[in-house]
């Protein structure tokens, strides 16, 4: 039965990591990023629990997926303070379209 | 508490401190507020400075322990490092990149305000860089080296009202926390597999797929952050757009702290260290083609400096592969010699474009066409003479510095024994050659004519950005003529990261020639 629920843990792992790569590579909404970006953290907290349950660790494993959703908040914070100020500056969340503004050439910037 | 401790709790301390500083309504005729926390900067890396030397000094007054690599272990609580010879190594880059570069912003590059940030996070990501280098276990490793990514990223992310600025900012936040997040799934399996996350101890069986599968992780999420090729993409985005101070310290310190910080992951991992050196040397090879062709093609000097950075790095991977492979002490003294002197180039190249920039009247801060630099030569010989000695010395001429860490690199590859490595060395070197297809031009530019003018409406270099192009220039003209000197840093520092792999009695140490010029020609 325990082996079942690492079996089952190890599976979370993977779907959650899934996930969130297949809505990195097909979203383009900075929020929705995000959220990848999130699913993913949460795919190695869960790993690192899973990995410390199974190698008898636990209270490790425990200290360290605390820190790690610390961690993970901050980069949530500072991606959300980025998607604020890109919609302030440029009016819209899509990443595509900031790229393509950005692909004036060089030469147009620092003009002079 | 070990003195060495300070080395770490400084910088983060006084971060915060320095951007209160900066913020309170101090009025003061002399000085403005931005510049009280820039002295203030100073003299925290003063005070890191003198810390460096009493560490230096413990480090090197340790009895010799042969199978051990000699390290001061520290204790904060439930924290513990260890600064061993690999640490001072990383921690002396980060602090020469990081005081000259605040040195060189005591003129205001800064396009708009904040300096106080922009210094307060320098700092922060100095200290989180040496934590990085010193961290005792695989989780506090990847704990400093998150505290890098993400102090680095208000670096980037400083002029967020531009959007080019905001584009690079976002691609170097998202691929950089997959790639950190890949890291810790890493840091998992070894947890899962093995019980123990000591950076110290070689883990017995190193060949499971278990741990495998987390050195493959480790390389590919530190990867990110060393521009590993398939995963460069932020890399040239952050060079180009980010202030001209972030991308001095990024090409000279923070790229490579990835580089360091995959290697020390990978120590435990020691069992397979031949596995590690290989695929070190296919990621050396595929980022210096790829980095020679994509900079062939570039307008920019900031962007195309960008490019030359991932082929460099492929220069430095190919070293420590070979080290790696073949448990060769005297590569890995070649590849960490290369990146000490890459650093103090890529450092110069940017600062004087920064420079060129400021005496240009333009925002220092924007992307370098490379019609600026027209008549550089005739305006400002400082600017021009600095910069055209970097790219020289990127290109690989003697007698300069980055000729001599070249050819200690290929002379590493060649020695390795193995016909892979010495067919790589040798594309390596053809690969040097199409390199001067995309330097030469840009001196030629610099020495061009340009209209009286244009030339007559530029301003002098001010003396706070000269002290740092002139120390940076004597440096790459010592270290191309005395490499040796170079060796009081990387010796214990390569010693230091193979023993971490084990077997520390097993190492060899080629002597290189390579010393110095004369003896190349003997």
């Amino acid at each position: 039965m325990i082996i079942d629920m690492y079996a089952a843990g190890i599976a979370a792992v993977f779907g959650l990591l899934g996930i969130g790569l297949y809505g990195l590579m097909t979203l383009r909404n900075l929020i929705k990023v995000i959220l990848s970006l999130q699913i993913i953290g949460k795919a190695a907290v869960l790993a690192v629990v899973v990995a410390g349950s199974i190698s008898g660790e636990i209270a490790v494993a425990q200290s360290m997926a605390a820190s790690v959703i610390v961690a993970d908040t901050l980069v949530a914070v500072i991606g959300l303070a980025l998607a604020v100020q890109m919609q302030r500056c440029h009016g819209s969340l899509d990443l595509r379209t900031l790229s393509m503004k950005f692909h004036t050439p060089p030469e147009a910037e620092n003009g002079g | 508490m070990n003195a060495a401790a300070w080395l770490i709790s400084l910088p983060l301390a006084s971060s915060p401190l320095i951007y209160l500083v900066g913020r309170l309504p101090l009025e003061s005729r002399r000085a403005a507020r931005w510049q009280i926390a820039w002295a203030l900067s100073l003299a925290v890396l003063a005070g890191m400075w003198a810390v460096f030397a009493a560490a230096a000094r413990d480090l090197a007054a340790l009895p010799a322990a042969p199978a051990a690599v000699p390290a001061l272990t520290v204790e904060v609580g439930a924290l513990s490092l260890r600064i061993n010879g690999l640490s001072l190594f990383t921690a002396a880059l980060v602090l020469g990149i990081s005081t000259l570069t605040v040195i060189f912003s005591g003129v205001g590059v800064l396009g708009k305000g904040g300096a106080e940030k922009y210094f307060a996070m320098i700092l922060a990501t100095s200290g989180a860089m040496i934590g990085m280098a010193c961290a005792a276990d695989l989780f506090n490793l990847w704990l400093w080296f998150e505290a890098m990514m993400i102090a680095s990223l208000m670096l980037v992310a400083f002029a967020y009202d531009r959007p080019a600025a905001l584009d690079a900012a976002i691609k170097y936040l998202v691929q950089n926390v997959v790639g950190s997040l890949l890291a810790l799934m890493g840091i998992a399996l070894v947890l899962g597999s093995a019980g123990s996350l000591r950076l110290d101890a070689v883990l017995d069986e190193a060949a499971s797929p278990a741990l495998l599968a987390a050195g493959a992780l480790f390389i590919l999420g530190f990867g990110v952050k060393c521009a590993l090729v398939p995963l460069h993409t932020w890399l040239p985005d952050v060079y180009t757009h980010a202030p001209i101070g972030t991308a001095a310290l990024f090409s000279g310190a923070i790229t490579v702290s990835g580089l360091i910080a995959m290697l020390r992951a990978l120590a435990p991992l020691g069992g397979a260290a031949e596995v590690w050196g290989s695929l070190l040397l296919g990621f050396g090879g595929l980022n210096i083609v790829a980095g020679n062709l994509l900079a062939l093609r570039q307008k920019e000097l900031r962007r195309l400096l960008a490019y030359s950075s991932i082929s460099h790095i492929g220069f430095m991977l190919l070293a420590l592969g070979v080290a790696l492979y073949s448990h060769e002490t005297a590569a890995a003294q070649a590849g960490l010699f290369h990146l000490i002197n890459h650093s103090v180039m890529k450092a110069l190249a940017f600062l004087t474009i920064g420079g060129g920039l400021y005496s240009l009247g333009m925002d220092a801060d924007r992307p370098m066409p490379f019609r600026h630099l027209r008549g550089l030569g005739r305006s400002s010989p400082l600017a021009a003479l600095a910069l055209t000695l970097a790219i020289l010395s990127l290109a690989g001429l003697p007698p300069l510095a980055g000729f001599i860490s070249k050819w200690q690199v290929f002379e590493a590859g060649m020695a390795s024994g193995s016909q892979a490595a010495g067919a790589l060395t040798l594309f390596a070197a053809l690969n040097t050659l199409l390199s001067l297809a995309y330097y030469l031009p840009v001196v030629m530019l610099l020495f061009a004519d340009a209209p009286a003018d244009r030339i007559a409406m530029r301003r002098p270099l001010p003396r706070l950005m000269q002290i740092p192009l002139l120390l940076l220039l004597a440096l790459i003209l010592l270290f191309g003529i005395l490499p040796d000197l170079a060796r009081l840093l990387t010796d214990p520092a390569s010693t230091a990261l193979l023993g971490g792999f084990g077997g520390m009695d097993t190492l060899t140490n080629l002597n290189l020639n390579g010393g110095s010029l004369w003896q190349i020609f003997y």
